[in-house]
């Protein structure tokens, strides 16, 4: 009989999104909510047996046998009021308990969490249901959103999905050529809600990068989806998130790439970064992913960060700027231009900016004006500007970070 | 050694754990406390039993009525018993007050067993 130790503590989150996907195979993709319910039922068998009987030697097959029966059960209660669905009991009765987690079905699953006919935050609000196992709670933290409103959007969010009807499969040909692209802009999005969540939610945000990562790996696992984006993607977030632990201090201040400590950069996941990379740049398309990896590859590469190679990643913020002319897109690229060129150069890009989009509203803006002015001892000036970054939205150790900057001003 | 019957009474209406984290950690800390217990020698056997009230028979006139059970009308249900060993009643508390059932808001009756 194995004890409790035995068992880690996300084995129910794993289990949870491979049993979805592969009840979602067994009666289609509008059955969502049938299957989650189903899947929560077999963890309260779990917490009523195992205590007493100790966790079961195969408790992945085990889990996906109570997720089976419950369904069952569900199915059968249903045929009170509507046509018994024979077809799916006798699937369900005939499905290998051992074959949950197969690549296929869980890309599959991904593919009908993030349908086009879904708004981008339900895509990834119901992946994280559904494929990641993510409680509405979690959810809702990771959104700053009540846990009502997350209910609410995942509701409506399942109710579209049943309506459309659709196969359960990774779309082939022209339709995987339109679907991916989708996918692979929801997966961005929880890499990007991950890296800069909320107030006071490093832990949830580390959690969300870590999925992403995931998800962005099991792309790139299976031949249909593992284009140059898909790899592109997987390398951008591994390396970001290879910095995970080096970008809060001692006190859960945030730390600026300058200020971390490399040592504590996760080397082996960077390792993996550069093997997306160099798969990603063996592909014949050059997206704009690739260029946020190949910049974010410079960093990881370098050593310390005066050692950054500054050109090169100046030349690929020119190259992205160029795709994508978002404000934030152009900040970095004159900040890149900054370290570069020198800071009067970066300066007048940035000011040749202050019109563009929301920048004025956006914290960062100011904070790199006033970290410019002050390397070119304008300290007057440089507090304006920090002044103004303080006064924008901000999370607690970004506040923190330029509280100290503002400091620094009057030395 | 005595034993003793611990009832695990539970509020129907308790919120249930809503994804599968929580289950995890609710599902360690009652596998904890079990593996605990056993360790220490004082488990003999227990199980959950399911969120119903349940049936009561009564033999009324010399027919056998079923009936729904007791909590039919209450918000509390037996939620499941454990049956360990314990000197005296003292020591059996001293197991119970442990159990983390009393940290999710349930009850326990403590009975002893009649022994020979």
């Amino acid at each position: 009989m194995a004890e409790s130790d035995a068992l880690v503590d996300d084995l129910f989150r794993r289990e949870a999104g491979k049993i979805s996907a592969w009840l979602a195979r067994l009666l289609g993709p509008s059955r969502l909510d049938l299957i989650e319910d189903a899947v929560q039922d077999a963890f309260g068998v779990a917490l009523a047996r195992w205590p007493e009987d100790g966790v079961p030697e195969r408790p992945a097959a085990w889990l996906a046998v109570a997720a089976r029966n419950r369904a069952l059960d569900r199915l059968k209660r249903e045929a009170r009021s509507a046509p018994f669905d024979e077809a799916a009991v006798w699937r369900l009765g005939f499905a290998d308990p051992e074959a949950t987690g197969r690549l296929y079905d869980t890309l599959a699953l991904m593919f009908v969490a993030c349908h086009p006919a879904l708004a981008p935050d339900e895509q990834t609000m119901l992946t994280l249901k559904t494929v990641c196992g993510f409680g509405v709670k979690e959810i809702a933290r990771a959104y700053l959103a009540t846990p009502e409103a997350v209910t609410q959007r995942l509701v409506r969010a399942k109710r579209k999905i049943g309506e459309l009807g659709l196969r359960f499969e990774i779309p082939e040909g022209a339709a995987l050529g339109e679907r991916l692209p989708g996918l692979i802009a929801a997966i961005y999005l929880l890499f990007n809600g991950g890296y800069t969540a909320g107030e006071g939610e490093a832990l949830i945000a580390a959690e969300l990068c870590a999925e992403a990562l995931r998800l962005a790996t099991l792309l790139t696992e299976h031949r249909a989806t593992a284009t140059g984006e898909a790899q592109a993607l997987a390398a951008l977030i591994a390396f970001h998130h290879a910095r995970a632990g080096a970008r809060t201090g001692a006190a859960g201040e945030m730390l600026l790439l300058s200020e971390q400590d490399r040592s504590k950069w996760d080397r082996a996941l960077i390792a993996r970064g550069f093997a997306h990379l160099a798969a990603a740049m063996s592909a014949e398309t050059l997206s704009p992913l690739h260029l946020e990896a190949a910049i974010a590859a410079a960093h990881a590469a370098a050593p310390a960060f005066d050692a950054t190679d500054w050109p090169t990643v100046a030349h690929y913020y020119r190259l992205l700027e160029e795709m994508k002319p978002t404000p934030v897109v152009r900040l970095n690229a004159a900040i890149a231009a900054a370290y570069a060129d020198g800071p009067a150069v970066g300066l007048a890009r940035l000011d040749a900016l202050a019109d563009a989009g929301k920048l004025a509203r956006y914290a960062l803006y100011h904070a790199a004006r006033g970290a410019l002015l002050l390397r070119l001892d304008r300290r007057m000036e440089a507090a304006e500007a920090i002044d103004r970054a303080l006064a924008c939205p901000l999370n607690a150790p970004e506040r923190a970070h330029l509280e100290r900057r503002r400091r620094d001003c009057r030395e | 050694m005595p034993s003793f019957l611990l009832l695990l009474h539970q509020n129907i209406d308790r919120p249930k754990p809503s994804s599968p984290d929580e289950y995890m950690a609710i599902t360690k800390t009652y596998m904890a406390w079990t593996d605990r217990i056993r360790r220490e020698g004082h488990h003999q056997g227990g199980q959950k039993l399911t969120d119903d009230a349940g049936k009561v028979l009564r033999n009324s006139g010399g027919r056998v009525s079923i009936t729904d059970g007791p909590y039919a009308e209450s918000k509390e249900v037996l939620g499941g018993y454990y049956l360990i060993t314990a000197r005296d009643y003292e020591e059996a508390c001293k197991v119970a007050a442990t159990s983390p059932h009393l940290g999710y808001g349930g009850r326990i009756e403590v009975r002893q067993i009649h022994e020979l």
